[in-house]
């Protein structure tokens, strides 16, 4: 779909920039909001990762340009979170809430079909890197292949992390209906 | 594959991320593993929640203006010659360089003696645009009461969108643009293979005063009307643009008290 690119130093005109990157307008907020969880933020955020993208635009060889965007949007948005040293994502974990349920109680719980506001908050607790590898491959379809491009990690610590990250929101969906059940 | 081999694999297995042989060794395990079979379900389940159910969030319509309008100015800053204005040779974007900036500044500065405003050039850069990168349309619709409403929440203010399907000009969809720092509404009609783009915004800064310009073979007709500026620019031949804008002129008169 999208044409081998020209030579570095060649003119590159915003429409060729446009025309690569701006159909992931969309998945690149969408990250950039699920870190930032502030809709200014994530905005500023996605402004300069295209802006960033743009100057180096003479260096992308072609290829799938939304998995380049993300990685330049991905190290804009944890230095803006490094800025920020209020950003404390992690609940302390809440022994009432977490303790040992009985497989079929988890079962129970589980399938008390968590609506969207139930996932909001659970994913809003799982820590950045849960949250990022959740919102990459689930929701934007990103292939591990991709994921380990964009985050900087082997395939094999993709797999992992996913795998973690699931257990961990599955977790909190299981915590948040038993309190639900109990209150 | 042992168990616990298959256990961790039913996530990739279910993402689709495993090559055809572990895929065929992991189906034999899983066929007489009701433990594994169950997680697998389970993995189905959750991933099915999470895309089903949670929120994806959206930009507001503005942010794609906004970041087009910002590389537009890093281009210009970034060269000496904004690249709207190497439009003036005619030629496509690829392959300027060198000598061809030499002979761009050369048709910059013929032009600017031509007294085109900067305006009717960054409208006609617009249109060209919008055809050179396939993104002609936000919208796309026939209908008016289609499109009209579309741009509710989008701008400040309402465009007239009127249907000249039967004069031969049929309405073919909408798009947010930008014309001098501001966002304008693109009502987008088309004539044979050719395509009218007919910005739209408040005259509350300045009037166009019925003017039409010819810059490289682009026309761009340009008046003030009950409050609203318009600008019309196609490639069409003059009289054909200016037949165009006299039905519009006249159904936005007609429209108007009913609005």
């Amino acid at each position: 779909m999208v044409e081998p690119y020209r030579d570095a130093g060649d003119n590159l005109s915003p429409a060729d920039f446009e025309q690569v990157f701006l159909p992931h307008l969309d998945a690149a907020y969408n990250l950039a909001r699920w870190l930032l969880r502030n809709d200014q933020d994530a905005e500023d955020a996605v402004q300069e990762a295209y802006i960033r993208a743009y100057k180096a635009f003479a260096r992308f060889r072609g290829g799938e340009g939304k998995a380049w965007l993300m990685t330049i949007l991905r190290n804009v948005c944890y230095t803006m979170i490094k800025k920020v040293p209020s950003h404390d994502t992690l609940e302390p974990f809440d022994e009432e809430i977490h303790q040992p349920l009985s497989e079929s109680e988890m079962q129970e719980a589980f399938r008390q079909k968590a609506n969207a506001e139930t996932l909001h908050l659970a994913l809003e607790k799982l820590p950045d890197e849960f949250r990022e590898i959740i919102v990459l491959h689930d929701l934007e379809g990103l292939a591990y292949k991709e994921i380990a491009a964009v985050a900087g990690i082997p395939i094999g610590t993709v797999m992992s992390r996913l795998a973690r990250a699931r257990a961990r929101l599955r977790t909190e969906i299981i915590a948040a209906n038993a309190k639900e059940a109990r209150s | 594959m042992n168990h616990d081999e298959a256990a961790k694999l039913l996530g990739p297995y279910r993402d689709g991320e495993l090559d055809l042989a572990t895929c065929v060794k992991l189906e034999e395990h899983l066929a007489g593993c009701p433990s594994c079979q169950q997680e697998l379900a389970g993995e189905q389940e959750l991933v099915g929640l999470i895309e089903a159910e949670t929120p994806r969030f959206k930009p507001s319509p503005f942010l794609k203006t906004r970041i087009r309008a910002v590389l537009r100015e890093e281009k210009s800053s970034s060269t000496a010659i904004p690249w709207w204005k190497r439009l003036s040779l005619g030629s496509t974007f690829s392959g300027l360089a060198g000598a061809t900036a030499v002979l761009a500044i050369l048709a910059v500065g013929f032009f600017s003696t031509q007294g085109i405003p900067e305006l009717d050039r960054e409208a006609v850069a617009n249109h060209v645009r919008s055809l050179q990168v396939d993104h002609l349309m936000d919208v796309t619709s026939t209908d008016q009461h289609t499109v009209k409403p579309w741009f509710a929440g989008k701008l400040d203010y309402s465009p007239p969108v009127v249907d000249l399907v039967a004069s031969g000009y049929p309405l073919v969809g909408g798009r947010l643009d930008v014309l001098d720092h501001r966002n304008v509404a693109s009502i987008i009609y088309q004539r044979r293979k050719h395509y009218i783009n007919l910005f739209i915004w408040p005259a509350d800064t300045e009037s166009l005063h019925g003017r039409l310009y010819n810059l490289d073979g682009y026309h761009a007709l340009g008046w003030t009307k009950s409050g609203m500026n318009y600008l019309a620019v196609s490639e069409l031949g003059e009289k054909e643009l200016r037949d165009f804008v006299q039905m519009i002129q006249d159904q936005t008169a007609e429209s108007r008290p009913g609005e």
